[in-house]
């Protein structure tokens, strides 16, 4: 009856947290509390696929992120601040500690407030740089929004993002175009774990109003075109997710669905909100989380299930099974074209490095599987499974074996080796030479010994 | 002695008396041999010792486990890692397969006994036989009764070999020590009644031997060269034929059979004699034969030509081959044994075994006492009656002292011939002095009584009878010479007492010190440390450390190590030799790619403990340094001034190596500022302590011997562990704005 | 070793050695030692021949019958192995040891059965002889079966 009861609760609990794969408590640090108003649609729709929101101020001193060393909150949102701090409670490395502990944090800037030195200090950590006063515009004179900054020019529109490379997942690749007013470029350093969504076009710069207005000398220059970024993420190894982007605005509700027109051209409504939901979708962990549901190795033609040891040149079957959590549901993960799942059989360097061929697809999981033989190297090796993509969470699954060396019996047998005949006959000759030779000995033994006498 | 005073003492009683006599002597012996090595145990308890016994332990424990066949098939998947190793294939077996045995065979007579017991008793109870073997051995070398019981009680209590064998030594010398004066007493035993059951008996102990220890070599190397003095001397024999060729036959056959030997025999260098002496004794039975059934001068001189020629060309051949590849030239350790400074050069990880040095001469007493100068006595009474066993004393004392000089190891192959020689030579005197009651009756005693063999009463009878008969008749040269003997018997006894209870009977893995009032202070860092990794760490936790400590933490821990006592591979050393060489940039990729969880030192400063990892660092270096000359230097170790130092002026080679940070991290804050000192080393520290990055402190024993650090995983956001750390310690990191340089652009 | 030996047989009763003292009736030859070599070798051989038929009993005969077998096989084993190569050297290895093995010890059982031989082997009867050869073959012959697996 309790377990029941306790099932039944562990289901709804389910239902209820099946919004996002790491949970749904979800802090927005804001100035005032009221200024959530302004994002009324983006943290409607986020309440919407089931978050718990939290609006607070980083002035409320007795808010933690933690609490006897479990997170009190599953994600962060920082929108912009006229803080200059965010306090004891929000430190750099208290920030670090959070994304260590699979926390995600979205972080949304705005050229209209300086960020908070403990964001910088954060993000300089991720190896992501933001301008060196804090403050600075992006603009870009041909492709900005003429009905809205038409002096200005910092109010941009950019087409919706594509791919960085080919083999990649499409999250963020949408038909249409954003707009993204008084934004903050940031710099990337060469961290592997960031990922650039939406960079600035070539024409674009980092402006800081302490400039003048009309020569910038270029040692000033913060950075300009495709180096500057615009929204970034970034996914830790423990595949705990942050993002920055560039203009907090770009979510308010006046720029959701904003006629915005192209540097004197068209008008045209802005993707803003598509955008804010994929990518709040993708920082909280809604998309392009991958779950393996199992790895299986066994000898080709045996029952048992993952063996501890092998025999050097065997044959082994290997499969592991992926899921993809999309928004709601886990689904059979599909691998992006020009992409492949490899498995690696690997002591100190791989022995082998396969592609895995997917295959029977049930149950909401995809089999990607192998057949190969094991080298003539006996050790402790690894079926390695190293999967790491932009936007996709991390796989690194390992398995440990051993390969051990023939047995003394498993040895072809002499017999079996026909090159062995003339001496397992020479052997033959031999024992019979022997055992006729000793009996022909004992029956010639009497007359022998008289004639000794 | 005593007792063998009164064996001499009872003379007139009966021949049935006397073997009764001897035999309670013998058990006496073999009783005072087992006692004489339980200091141990005593003192300490009833643990394995040192290092390479641990391996033994663990292997046998294996063994009982999982019986025979799957230790014939052993992976062992916990060292060596991720190599692994064919244990089954590259052990001896005989010591593990021998308590397996004893252990199983208790059990069948209801007799419950914890393997680890058998195990720490294997050895004493080992030696209790090869005091008896020696007897036997002995006995077939002279007539004098009691030599052997001399021989015996020697081997029994001989220093040199006890340092192998004390309970809990677990060590294959334990047993192979025994096989190696079992197998020559069946040697000599065949060659005196040219008996191949005799011969095959030891090849069959022979074959025992070569299961048990590598130093079995030693009598492949032997026999052959007995048996060519013995042919060079004019004395073949066709018992001489049949011995060595039934042994050759069989005992080649058998020593094949073990898996580590396989194919040795016929492949490489150290084997070879066997081989050739074995062709060779062919060719000169055949020659031997034609002569016997028809003569001829001409023949003769042929025949003489076609033996040199043949063995001309056998060696030329052999050395052919060699040159060729075909048979495998000595391997290392055995041209260390030719040119002691060769190891230093080419193999450094066979010079860096303390054991493998050559041996200072002190030793020699230190091990034996006075039986090295009763041993060329008694080589030189050998040459007074030399029979063919004579002869094979001769050779063994003649290459075992050699060897013994070369490696201190091999000490242990030089006692027991130094015992069954010392025997000869004390029982030879006392037999003078005490059986000569007046000269006249003495001749006809000596001739009618005990009936020895010819040759030796006529020496006897000519010493005896021809020279001025005041001298040994007198009962003051008497008493003063066996008195004097007796003194020196006893203060053998007391020297080997010693001997064992201050030096050999420490098991080296808890360490004994005296506090200021005399008590002993039991120090047990290194248990407290296995015992900490064993409780504290994943049951697939991989460990790196020297080597030296393998065997330890694979026995006591039970964890994976990366290199153990069993340095079969040296490239894999050299790879830990590097880590603890090099820089931490250097250090941490190779630790990641071995899937390094921990790190292991041993660190002596605090207790002035000097066997620790930075006086066996420059080994570490140098092992190094053969495989990656380029990396690391052995040069950067030293200031300038060619010094090896720890404290400030210490090289930065030095200093940023892993293992001096891992050292003496944290060390100084033991000590006010400024004031620590290293112990071992008697110098004073830099103000500054190391810092680590990549590593960080998990465990450290109650006096700083043993300690443990955990590698750290590669950082969460992806930046280098340097910067990591440095945020950890307040530092932020710089802007990017960097004034000089271009920019630094990042391309996707 | 050789001089001493070749001075003592440099006197005319050269042919008279230990154990061949029967033969003397071809020792006719034996005074003339500068004989060319020639004749030496037919007589040597033929004298050999004789010595042996007569001389020899016939387990002896027995025994040599076998050694000769086993010299034929061993030589066929290794001729093949010249030849051939010595693929599963294990098996080579035993069945080449075998064979020689046993030739070693057959001959060892021959040397203590002989007669002449009685002085070197006080503590060796013919009857224990050939059990310590039985013995001995018996463990060659497992070891090589276990060897060659």
């Amino acid at each position: 009856m309790r377990s029941l009861l306790s099932v039944a609760v562990c289901l709804l609990a389910a239902t209820a947290a099946a919004v996002s794969t790491s949970g749904n408590r979800l802090l927005v640090l804001l100035d005032n509390v009221a200024d959530k108003d302004a994002y009324n649609h983006f943290f409607g729709d986020l309440t919407a696929r089931g978050y718990d929101i939290t609006y607070e101020s980083p002035r409320n001193e007795g808010l933690r992120l933690f609490r006897l060393g479990q997170r009190n909150f599953d994600h962060v949102m920082v929108l912009p601040c006229k803080l200059k701090g965010l306090g004891p409670n929000f430190t750099p490395s208290l920030l670090l500690d959070f994304v260590k502990a699979e926390g995600n944090i979205l972080v949304a800037l705005s050229s209209t407030a300086a960020a908070p030195v403990s964001v910088t200090a954060f993000l300089a950590e991720l190896d992501i740089f933001l301008p060196s006063e804090r403050t600075g515009t992006v603009v870009d004179h041909f492709n900005y929004d003429s009905v809205s900054a038409k002096e200005a020019h910092d109010t941009l529109v950019l087409d919706a993002p594509e791919a960085v490379r080919p083999g990649l997942k499409d999250y963020f690749e949408l038909p249409g175009v954003l707009a993204l007013p008084h934004v903050v470029g940031h710099l990337l350093g060469s961290s592997q774990l960031i990922t650039p969504i939406l960079r600035g076009l070539p024409t674009a710069y980092s402006y800081s109003p302490k400039q003048d207005p009309v020569v910038v000398d270029p040692d000033d220059l913060f950075a300009a075109g495709r180096q500057l970024g615009l929204v970034s993420v970034m996914q830790a190894r423990n595949s705990a997710r942050v993002s920055v982007v560039g203009s907090a605005e770009m979510l308010q509700d006046k720029w959701l669905d904003a006629q915005v027109a192209r540097g004197g051209g068209d008008k045209v409504k802005t993707e803003n909100r598509e955008f804010g939901k994929r990518l709040s979708g993708w920082t909280f962990q809604e998309i392009g989380v991958l779950r393996v549901n199992g790895v299986e190795h066994r000898l080709v033609g045996d029952s048992e299930l993952n063996p501890q040891i092998y025999r050097v040149k065997t044959d082994v079957s290997y499969s592991i099974s992926l899921s993809e959590y999309v928004w709601d549901k886990w689904v059979p993960y599909v691998l992006p074209a020009d992409d492949s799942l490899q498995l690696e059989f690997s002591m100190l360097s791989p022995f082998h490095r396969l592609n895995l061929v997917p295959s029977v697809t049930q149950s909401g999981a995809t089999n990607f599987s192998r057949d190969f033989t094991l080298p003539d190297q006996h050790g402790i090796f690894n079926f390695m499974v190293n999967y790491k993509r932009p936007f996709l969470t991390y796989i690194e699954d390992k398995k440990t074996v051993s390969v051990r060396h023939m047995a003394h019996d498993e040895f072809p047998r002499s017999y079996v080796i026909s090159g062995a005949m003339p001496w397992l006959s020479g052997i033959a000759a031999t024992a019979t030479g022997f055992v006729c030779f000793a009996a022909v000995w004992m029956y010639s033994s009497p007359p022998a010994v008289e004639k000794r006498k | 002695m005593t007792a063998t005073d009164k064996l001499r003492s009872t003379g007139a009683s009966s021949e049935s008396t006397r073997t009764m006599l001897r035999v309670v002597i013998l058990c006496l012996i073999a009783a005072a041999a087992v006692s004489s090595r339980l200091f141990s145990v005593i003192r300490f308890e009833s643990i394995i010792h040192e290092f390479d016994p641990w391996f033994n332990f663990r292997a046998t424990k294996y063994l009982v486990a999982n019986g025979f066949y799957k230790f014939w098939d052993w992976f062992d998947d916990r060292t060596w890692h991720p190599l692994g190793r064919v244990t089954g294939g590259t052990l001896y077996p005989g010591l593990m397969v021998t308590s397996g045995v004893i252990y199983h065979a208790l059990r069948a007579m209801t007799i419950p006994v914890d393997i680890r017991n058998v195990c720490v008793l294997l050895a004493p109870a080992f030696s209790g036989l090869t005091a008896f073997s020696a007897y036997l051995l002995t006995n077939e070398m002279t007539t004098s009764p009691s030599a052997g019981l001399l021989a015996a009680a020697f081997m029994g209590i001989a220093p040199g070999y006890i340092s192998r064998s004390v309970a809990g030594s677990y060590d294959n010398e334990a047993i192979a020590i025994f096989l190696l004066v079992f197998t020559f007493y069946l040697w000599i035993k065949a060659v005196k009644l040219g008996s191949m059951l005799w011969g095959a008996l030891c090849a069959l102990f022979y074959g025992y031997m070569v299961a048990s220890w590598g130093g079995y070599a030693f009598i492949t190397c032997l026999l052959p060269l007995h048996t060519f003095v013995l042919i060079c001397m004019g004395r073949y024999s066709t018992r001489l034929y049949v011995s060595y060729c039934t042994w050759y036959a069989l005992g080649t056959l058998a020593s094949m059979q073990i898996p580590f030997v396989g194919f040795l025999p016929v492949k490489t260098s150290e084997h070879m004699p066997a081989l050739g002496i074995f062709g060779f004794i062919q060719l000169v039975a055949f020659i031997q034969y034609v002569r016997s059934v028809i003569s001829g001068r001409q023949l003769q001189t042929l025949l003489a030509a076609i033996v040199i020629a043949t063995f001309g060309i056998g060696l030329v051949g052999l050395v052919g081959l060699t040159s060729l590849g075909y048979i495998a030239p000595w391997n290392g350790r055995f041209y260390s044994l030719w040119d002691t400074g060769y190891a230093k050069i080419h193999i450094p990880i066979i010079a860096s075994v303390s054991e493998h040095q050559p041996t200072a001469w002190p030793a020699f007493f230190f091990d034996l006492n006075m039986l090295i100068w009763l041993f060329p006595a008694g080589i030189y009474l050998c040459f007074q009656d030399l029979r063919d066993e004579h002869v094979f004393v001769i050779v063994y004392g003649l290459f075992g002292s050699y060897f013994a000089g070369v490696m201190v190891r091999l000490m242990l192959t030089l006692t027991p011939i130094v015992c069954v020689t010392g025997g000869m030579a004390v029982s030879y005197v006392l037999d003078i002095y005490l059986r000569t009651k007046s000269p006249v009756p003495e001749e006809v005693e000596a001739a009618s009584s005990a009936p020895p063999s010819k040759k030796a009463a006529k020496s006897h009878g000519l010493r005896g009878s021809e020279k001025p008969s005041v001298g040994i008749f007198a009962s003051t040269a008497k008493t003063s010479v066996v008195s004097s003997l007796i003194i020196y018997l006893l203060m053998f006894v007391s020297h080997c007492t010693w001997v064992t209870s201050n030096a050999y009977s420490s098991p080296s893995v808890v360490l004994a010190s005296r506090l200021p009032d005399g008590s002993q202070h039991i120090i047990d860092d290194y248990r407290e440390a296995y015992q900490w990794l064993r409780q504290n760490t994943k049951e697939d936790a991989k460990i790196l450390s020297w080597w030296d400590y393998g065997y330890q933490i694979g026995g006591m821990a039970d964890r994976p190590t990366l290199v153990d006592n069993n340095t079969w591979n040296n490239t894999h050393i050299a790879t830990v030799g590097k880590v603890m060489a090099s820089r931490e940039e250097v250090s941490y990729p190779i630790m990641r790619q071995h899937e390094v969880d921990y790190v292991l030192v041993v660190f002596g400063a605090l207790l002035g403990y000097n066997g620790d990892d930075i006086n066996k660092f420059l080994w570490m270096i140098r092992i190094a340094e053969g495989i990656w000359p380029d990396e690391v230097k052995e040069r950067d170790f030293f200031t300038r001034r060619g010094e090896y130092r720890v404290d400030q002026d210490a090289t930065d080679t030095m200093k940023n190596s892993l293992m001096y940070k891992m050292s003496y991290y944290n060390y100084h804050t033991m000590f006010p500022p400024g004031k620590a000192v290293d112990r071992v080393r008697n110098s004073r520290l830099p103000e500054e302590g190391p810092v680590l990055n990549t590593l960080e402190e998990a465990f450290t024993s109650e006096n700083w011997i043993i300690r443990i650090y955990k590698v750290k995983d590669l950082d969460n956001v992806g930046r280098d562990l340097f910067s990591a750390a440095a945020f950890d310690r307040g530092q932020r990191k710089k802007k990017l704005n960097k004034k000089r340089g271009p920019r630094v652009l990042r391309v996707d | 070793m050789a001089p001493k030996k070749n001075a003592r047989e440099s006197t005319p009763s050269a042919a008279s050695t230990t154990n061949a003292s029967t033969t003397t009736t071809t020792s006719g030859s034996a005074p003339a030692a500068s004989v060319k070599a020639a004749t030496t070798w037919d007589d040597i051989l033929h004298n050999f021949c004789q010595h042996y038929l007569k001389q020899t009993p016939q387990r002896i005969k027995l025994i040599d019958a076998f050694l000769l077998f086993l010299a034929v096989v061993g030589a066929l084993q290794f001729i093949y192995c010249v030849v051939a190569g010595n693929y599963p050297f294990n098996a080579f290895l035993a069945g080449f040891c075998a064979t020689v093995g046993q030739f070693v010890l057959t001959v060892s059982l021959r040397i203590q059965t002989t007669a002449s031989n009685k002085s070197d082997f006080p503590a060796v009867s013919p009857e224990r002889a050939f059990a310590d050869f039985v013995v001995c073959s018996l463990i060659l012959q497992f070891f090589c079966v276990n060897f060659i697996n």
